[in-house]
């Protein structure tokens, strides 16, 4: 009988031969990550203490920490907390990496997303490390139990496994991959599982693809999604890993829950309606609705690939007077890129507002809508209220049409710029 | 140690699939910390009188994967301030599930709740034979058993005590 890829990990980190769906078994995580966040962070730092006696983690070298959300600080509140995080990392010997990016692609630049290796953080959009073959998952505040215990109790969960066929058409992006797949999954299709993806189509899809996919997991219901590492990933992850792991692959003959298969041939850009990232629909029919805002960015999406798309479609044009484009690259390095491959000159040029990597703009921290606004986003969420008033809206739709509509001030076609 | 059955009213019942926890306070709302605050912005936009009509014991009723997107911790905040005792639901997000049962408040998954009770109906969750009895129509209706990581989070009040448990079994073996 095969196993999963996620059943392997699992067997290392448990320190088994093998696992199935279903066991529970307590497993070692390589690697615990976080970010700073009020109710997170804070009250495990507190709780360790407190409750458990614990003054340092025994094992610091496993834990990382990332300063993303709140950067930077506009009151003395959100700086203490900050303080409270890097004093935490320098008296635990744990790294506090601040305005670098995104802790989730920060944590793949830095060799967090190791192939083979079992990661845990609070938040579910550390599912993206799955990109390079890593089982990260996020457990919320069950998060305590890897700082105070070596290893954490876990059920081994099923996966559903869908095979990507095809190749993309130009104007269409990851993002539309993504979505079109809780259109035809479900958004609750891989309630608990883990969603991997394989499949002909993956040759096509780059490293920044594959983790705008693997980041959106949990809106299938799934708990994380994972790749078998390939030559695409590789290179990449093996060069900056953290561990000396052997990468692990899914048997031929693993057992799935399900096995789905998807064309991505003939997709068309698709949009997210408000207020649920469950509604997928196709772009087309959304054509002409009138948006102030647009939001390049976010842990899922903001990296080169779509910078490059959107500086296509923007390049030698300009954005309709009164309409605000925020243009947040993903980390410092993809802006860095940016910058030298002109990209963001041609971003600048066509009246964007470029800005240094934060996650601030996703939840309405900055950049925020008023009553009756609306927004095109490539952010991870349009519920109500995520950018701003309730009574703001929020269409997802991938970096290209965010550009578009910045050049109309209306949902609009990003091929017809491309 | 044993879980305690739940037993109250259904408070109220969400009807929408995918449901979005954070509607419960607002978006708006969801850096509140004080769980007196957070209880009286909860449930404006769903039953203005929802704060003053429910009684400690009470139960919330939702329909598949209820909990979906990204859950916060203050609604649920609010919804203990009020004395809702546990949720029911047709499936649960997962995100969601794992966030609550750490903070040791119950989620009994219940494939055909919807159909089964109505607003105010008296029901009771008991743990051990995995039923909903309906106290107002005479009916009962099988649950899904908990895991029994989930079990022991409960049984233990959360994710603390549920450590500390952890900890006292691994001396003892």
């Amino acid at each position: 009988m095969g196993f999963t890829i996620t059943e392997k990990i699992l067997a290392r980190a448990s320190g088994r031969s093998h696992v199935c769906a279903g066991d529970e078994v307590k497993a070692r995580p390589d690697f615990v990550v976080a970010y700073d966040f009020p109710g997170y962070t804070d009250v495990i730092f507190r709780q360790m203490k407190d409750e458990f006696g614990i003054e340092r983690v025994p094992d610091p070298e496993r834990h990382v920490l990332f300063i993303d959300h709140m950067v930077p600080a506009v009151t003395p509140q959100e700086e203490d907390l900050h303080q409270n995080t890097r004093d935490w990392g320098a008296a635990n010997g744990v790294p506090v990496h601040e305005r670098k990016g995104i802790g989730h692609q920060v944590a793949a630049e830095l060799g967090y997303a190791t192939p083979g290796a079992f990661v845990v953080h609070f938040d579910g959009h550390i599912s993206q490390l799955g990109t390079f073959g890593a089982l990260a998952i996020g457990v919320r505040r069950h998060l305590l139990e890897a700082y105070v215990k070596d290893s954490i109790l876990i059920k081994v969960p099923a996966t559903t496994r869908v095979e990507l066929t095809g190749t993309l058409r130009p104007g269409v992006m990851a993002r539309d991959v993504f979505h079109h797949m809780v259109r035809v999954l479900g958004p609750a299709s891989c309630r608990f599982q883990v969603l991997e993806i394989g499949g002909p189509a993956l040759a096509g899809l780059s490293i920044d693809a594959r983790q705008t996919i693997t980041c959106l997991a949990m809106f299938t219901g799934a708990i994380t999604a994972i790749i078998n590492p390939d030559e695409v990933t590789l290179p990449y992850a093996r060069e900056r890993a953290r561990l000396s792991i052997d990468p692990l692959y899914s048997d031929p003959d693993a057992v799935y829950a399900a096995r789905h298969s998807i064309d991505i041939s003939d997709l068309e850009p698709i949009v997210v309606v408000p207020p649920s990232p469950a509604n997928t629909r196709d772009l087309s029919d959304h054509l002409g609705i009138e948006v102030q805002i647009g939001y390049l960015g976010s842990c899922a999406s903001g990296r080169i690939e779509d910078l490059r798309a959107a500086a296509q479609v923007l390049r030698g044009r300009t954005i309709r007077p009164g309409f605000q484009l925020h243009v947040v690259p993903t980390s410092q390095e993809i802006m860095r890129q940016a910058a030298e491959e002109g990209l963001l000159t041609d971003l600048i040029a066509a009246g964007a507002f470029v800005t240094s990597p934060s996650c601030d703009y996703c939840f309405g921290r900055l950049g925020v809508m008023t009553a009756g606004q609306r927004a095109v986003s490539t952010g991870t969420l349009n519920v109500r209220g995520r950018m701003g008033s309730p009574d703001s809206e929020i269409f997802i739709v991938n970096a290209a049409a965010v550009a578009a509509a910045a050049i109309e001030g209306r949902i609009a076609d990003p091929r017809k710029y491309l | 140690m044993s879980l305690s059955n739940l037993r109250g009213r259904v408070a109220f019942i969400f009807t929408e699939r995918d449901f979005d926890v954070d509607q419960i306070v607002g978006v708006k709302n969801i850096k509140l910390r004080d769980p007196a605050e957070l209880a009286a912005v909860a449930m404006k936009a769903y039953d203005p009188d929802f704060a003053a009509q429910v009684r400690p014991g009470d139960l919330l009723v939702g329909a598949d994967n209820f909990g979906y997107g990204h859950p916060h911790y203050p609604p649920m905040i609010a919804m203990r301030h009020l004395g809702i005792r546990g949720v029911i639901a047709e499936s649960f997000s997962p995100g969601y599930w794992r966030g609550e049962i750490a903070m040791g408040f119950p989620q009994v998954a219940c494939p055909g709740i919807l159909g089964f009770v109505q607003r105010w109906d008296e029901i009771e969750v008991d743990w051990d034979t995995s039923r909903i009895i309906n106290h107002t129509r005479g009916a009962s209706i099988g649950i899904e058993p908990l895991a029994l990581a989930d079990r022991q989070m409960l049984e233990s009040g959360g994710i603390v005590g549920y450590l500390h448990a952890r900890e006292r079994d691994e001396v003892q073996a």
